[in-house]
């Protein structure tokens, strides 16, 4: 038990001395007993304040310490660190939070003042009987795990990969690449989507520490920064990517014919497919759902005529588990559904568009080898209408959110439109223009100024088909008109949603999801490729919406954070974890079913906690009847004495 | 109906195989009519088993008495005796043993449940029977279906309705016939013509606040602190009780610094407020655990109320999240676990 505790007042400027008497708080505190230096000091987180807290603890001989001031998350660290510079364990430093629970809600100076007493002298009796625990070591895994095979996914696994590190790149389709690789140009430089890619899809094909796992899913994952354990489940792989000379006799030879994702429905596909020529594993594939030949082989052409015999309907999946210290979430977005829009005829009618059609329309590997046609006729539409924020910014039927690419994009789409049809028309509605970027502002004025394409704004009303064309009924704000516009195509700007499966994956890693279901970084400002979990980092359009530099961006400052943490030898786990008392244990395991990190079991009908797994939270103490287990430095015996200490007139 | 020679036949056989320990049960008492619980561990001695609506006892209790013996004869390094016991359990009884289960107090293989149908009626409350003037001298009370206890006064035999000599936790009872068991004496009857559940607590509600917390004042200050709930509770098995600081578990590595720092949370004084935190802790402590035995109640010497306070934390876990203490003894307990569909989103 320490029983020369030294007290330290902190005014932080007015903060707390406008309404906390802090000079009474201390010449109060001094008389506690085992309190041996009181001081109070206008910013005790300044050098100088550190420096009293240092210097104190060598001439008086401290064996504990309060500080009291803002809250335990700013400072607490600072301070335990300058405790142990002052040869005091950190463990023996504990924070009263005078500010954010005192001082900032309360108006009464003397009952504020009165209250700061109060919380001091409780944590002056916690800190009497902190124990001066050690760091818990635990070695690290220099791996990483990345989920998703997007060009977030994939500029992380090659960061990583360069800096020696080996990865395990997870993605849940047969190619990666993901929506980047639909893309036909990309804004605002008007360079291919897939030209720029695809260096990169072979890079990570050819990188021999990068470890690609496609038509594969996490499945679960235990453990704690540093230590992970995941489960992967790769799908059967019926066609040997090592075998597969991509000689397309197969899919010659396949009967089915089903709407192929890669090309967003617009032309069908065989049950045996590649998805892009420049697919990575570059090989063919089997849809096990459309594939007529599996259990029983009724069909089974295309192993007939694989002359490489790379194709084996006996495979099954396999499911494995993984050391990893670091994981990299990158599992994209997906576009709002289309089936949610009918006000704009999207479902209803073939030639309105989403705008992922639209860029497959323009692409050189799509349907049309990168001529615009309707997909209704095979007519080149002369005029056609974008309408942008279609479900974005519309928190009453839609998404509340600006999707923030649409406006870009969509002046790329309009763009190519004059490009592919320069005696067509294109017109735009749109709400406002958001063009942040590196000349981004410049590329949308090139379009209305040089491609000659109309900006409406306002909204649209309503997308109804007339005798062969699609009437648009909406609005032009600035000159007060309603407009309608009998147009031949429409491009829907589709707002941006976290991918299916996102939610799922949040679960499994048990990070946090925002209120609009993307996932959660730990701070929108200081920590936002960090997830709310340690050892789990955030990439790419999964976080919000962003466009390619951006994601680039997030991914390599994502990379450099694993580099980071798994630069080190160990990692330091807080030793304030939860303590079993063993008498009092009958082994009712209800805190083994609290435990949030399955940090405690049952060993010889006792709990057991693994020190390494436990954060301390103390679930399992507010579960226990029998008081049989403590969380170490916040012990019962302390809560008790705080709560003497606070109640005590 | 109970074939109550069925009953000693399976307790007979069950220990003449040797399969089990001990039965417990139940045997004709000696003072008046209410019937005591017996351990017996001779086949002969099955004769003397009884089932009848003065069963009143939760014999769970005594499995809780059993394991402790059990563990205390290890720490002897005496090699336990691995068989299991044999307990008669009404339907609430069976259900206390779904919780020790549950909470890996017991397992499973140890303890064989001869499962006793309250044929859809219940146990009297021996004060109701002797507030009555044929109670005072009845010797035998025997079920007469589910609405009417036969009480025998010297040779006369009365019917009496069973909604007046009932109990009145078995005149709220969901389920009067053991659901885990082993083997089921008796029908399962699962209609029951008596009170909804959680009626008295429901009716103790409506009274003002000031008039509730004047009651439990009054309760609380008359309260002894003889501590017979907890000694009959048999979820109350903790070696040590957070509200009592007389039970404090001294091993030979208890430290006198452990020793000198124990913490009192709860006065042995018998006071207001030190009884309020006594009879209030162990209500949470048995929130979700409570399988409404009503013996705590029984056998309060002061009578208090105790079944309103265990039986409002059953009501609201019923309520909010449809749990149901000792259902099932698969299920993950109220406090511990967290389901999805939880209507509070705050927790996620």
């Amino acid at each position: 038990m320490s029983k020369r505790t030294g007290v330290f007042v902190c005014h932080c400027g007015k903060n707390i001395a406008a309404t906390v008497d802090v000079k009474k708080v201390a010449r109060e505190l001094a008389k506690d007993d085992g309190v041996v230096f009181c001081e109070d000091y206008v910013y005790m987180c300044s050098d100088p304040g550190q420096g009293a807290v240092i210097d104190a603890i060598k001439e008086n001989d401290l064996d504990g310490m309060v500080i009291s001031c803002c809250s335990p998350t700013l400072h607490e660290k600072t301070f335990r660190d300058a405790s142990e510079l002052g040869g005091l364990s950190g463990f023996r430093c504990e924070i009263a939070n005078i500010r954010e629970q005192c001082s900032w809600v309360h108006k009464d100076p003397d009952e504020a003042t009165d209250k700061a007493i109060k919380i001091s002298r409780a944590a002056v009796r916690r800190v009497q009987r902190n124990e001066p625990l050690d760091p818990i070591g635990v070695p690290v895994t220099r791996r990483a795990l990345v989920v998703g095979g997007g060009i977030a996914g994939i500029q992380t696994a090659l960061d990583l990969a360069d800096a020696g590190l080996d990865v395990i790149l997870v993605e849940k389709q047969s190619t990666i690449g993901g929506n980047m690789l639909k893309l036909s140009e990309t804004f605002p430089t008007l360079d291919c989507s897939q030209c720029i890619l695809s260096p990169k899809m072979v890079a990570v094909s050819k990188n021999p520490r990068i470890r690609l796992l496609t038509e594969s899913e996490v499945e679960s994952v235990s453990g704690f920064v540093g230590n992970f354990r995941v489960r992967i489940k790769k799908k059967a792989q019926y066609v040997d990517p090592e075998l597969c000379k991509l000689c397309d006799d197969c899919s010659q030879v396949c009967p089915v014919a089903v709407p192929n994702e890669y090309d967003e429905g617009l032309t069908n596909r065989r049950a045996i497919f590649i998805p892009f020529a420049q697919a990575i594993p570059a090989s063919f594939t089997l849809d096990e759902a459309a594939c007529l030949g599996l259990k029983p082989v009724v069909c089974g052409k295309c192993e007939e005529v694989c002359e490489a015999g790379a194709i084996d309907f006996d495979k099954r999946p396999t499911v494995f588990e993984e050391e990893v210290g670091a994981i990299v979430v990158a599992t994209g977005y997906d576009l709002y559904g289309m089936d949610k829009l009918g006000e704009y005829g999207a479902g209803r009618y073939a030639d309105v568009l989403d705008g992922l059609q639209f860029e497959r329309l323009c692409s050189a590997s799509g349907a049309t080898e990168g001529h615009i046609l309707r997909p209704s006729d095979h007519k080149v539409p002369k005029e056609i209408v974008f309408i942008q924020c279609s479900g974005s910014r519309d928190p009453e039927n839609h998404c509340a959110w600006c999707s923030k690419i649409c406006c870009m994009y969509t002046a790329k789409h309009a763009t190519l439109y004059k490009h592919h049809v320069p005696d067509g028309q294109a017109y735009v509605f749109y709400i406002d223009i958001r063009s942040g970027g590196k000349g981004y502002e410049e590329f949308v004025q090139r379009s209305m100024e040089k491609d000659g394409v109309i900006y409406l704004r306002g909204r649209v009303s309503r997308v109804y088909e007339q005798g062969g064309k699609l009437r648009v009924l909406g609005v032009d704000t600035l000159s007060g008109r309603n407009v309608e516009i009998a147009a031949d195509m429409v491009v829907l700007a589709q707002a941006m949603e976290p991918s299916k499966g996102t939610a799922e994956i949040a679960k499994t890693l048990k990070i946090g999801l925002g209120k609009d279901g993307f996932l959660a970084e730990a701070h929108p400002k200081l920590k936002p490729v960090e997830s709310v979990t340690a050892g789990i980092y955030l990439a790419g359009a999964a976080q919000g919406p962003k466009d390619i530099p951006e994601t680039v961006a997030q991914a390599s400052a994502a990379a450099s954070k694993v580099i980071a943490l798994l630069s080190k030898e160990e990692l330091h786990h807080s030793p304030t974890v939860a303590k079993v008392r063993d008498p009092y244990c009958t082994g009712c395991a209800m805190c083994v079913d609290a435990c949030p990190y399955e940090a405690i079991g049952l060993v010889g009908g006792k709990a057991a906690v693994n020190e390494v797994l436990c954060q301390g939270c103390g679930s399992c103490v507010g579960v226990c009847v029998r008081a049989a287990i403590d969380v170490k430095n916040v012990s019962q015996l302390q809560i008790h004495e705080m709560i003497s200490a606070v109640l005590a007139a | 109906m109970v074939n109550v020679d069925a009953l000693r036949g399976y307790a007979a056989d069950l220990l003449e195989k040797g399969q089990v320990r001990a039965v417990i049960g139940y045997r004709r008492g000696t003072a008046g009519v209410l019937a005591q619980p017996c351990t017996i561990d001779e086949a002969g001695e099955a004769e003397t088993l009884v089932w009848d609506p003065t069963c009143l006892n939760n014999l769970a209790r005594y499995l809780v008495e059993d394991r402790q013996q059990q563990a205390a004869a290890q720490t002897r390094n005496k090699t336990p005796d691995g068989r299991p016991v044999a307990i008669v359990a009404k339907g609430c009884d069976s259900r206390a043993v779904a919780v020790l289960l549950q909470e890996n107090y017991l397992k499973r293989e140890d303890v064989v449940i001869i499962g006793v149908s309250c044929e859809g009626s219940g146990v009297i409350d021996p004060r109701k029977l002797a507030a009555r003037p044929e109670g005072r001298w009845a010797s035998r009370v025997d079920f007469a279906g589910a609405d009417a206890f036969k009480v025998t006064v010297g040779g006369d035999e009365t019917l009496i309705p069973a909604r007046d000599l009932l109990a009145d936790r078995c005149l709220e009872c969901r389920a009067a016939a053991p659901a885990l068991n082993d083997v089921l004496f008796g029908e399962v009857v699962t209609e029951r013509g008596l009170d909804e559940p959680f009626r008295a607590v429901k009716a103790a509600q409506g009274a003002t606040e000031d008039a509730r917390w004047a009651t439990w004042e009054h309760h609380f200050d008359r309260c002894l602190r003889c501590f017979a709930c907890r000694a009959v509770c048999p979820m109350c098995y903790c070696p040590e009780c957070v509200v009592d600081s007389t039970t404090f578990v001294n091993t030979p590595g208890t430290t006198a610094e452990e020793k000198a720092t124990r913490i009192r949370w709860c006065e042995r004084s018998a006071s207001v407020s030190e009884s309020a935190l006594y009879h209030l802790t162990r209500a949470i402590h048995l929130a979700g655990r409570c399988i409404d035995c009503g013996e705590c109640e029984r056998v309060c010497p002061v009578n208090i109320p105790l079944r309103l306070l265990n039986t409002k934390l059953e009501m609201e876990a019923f309520e909010q999240f449809q749990y149901e203490a000792g259902r099932d003894f698969g299920q993950a307990s109220l406090l511990s676990s967290f389901r999805d569909e939880d209507p509070n989103s705050f927790i996620r």
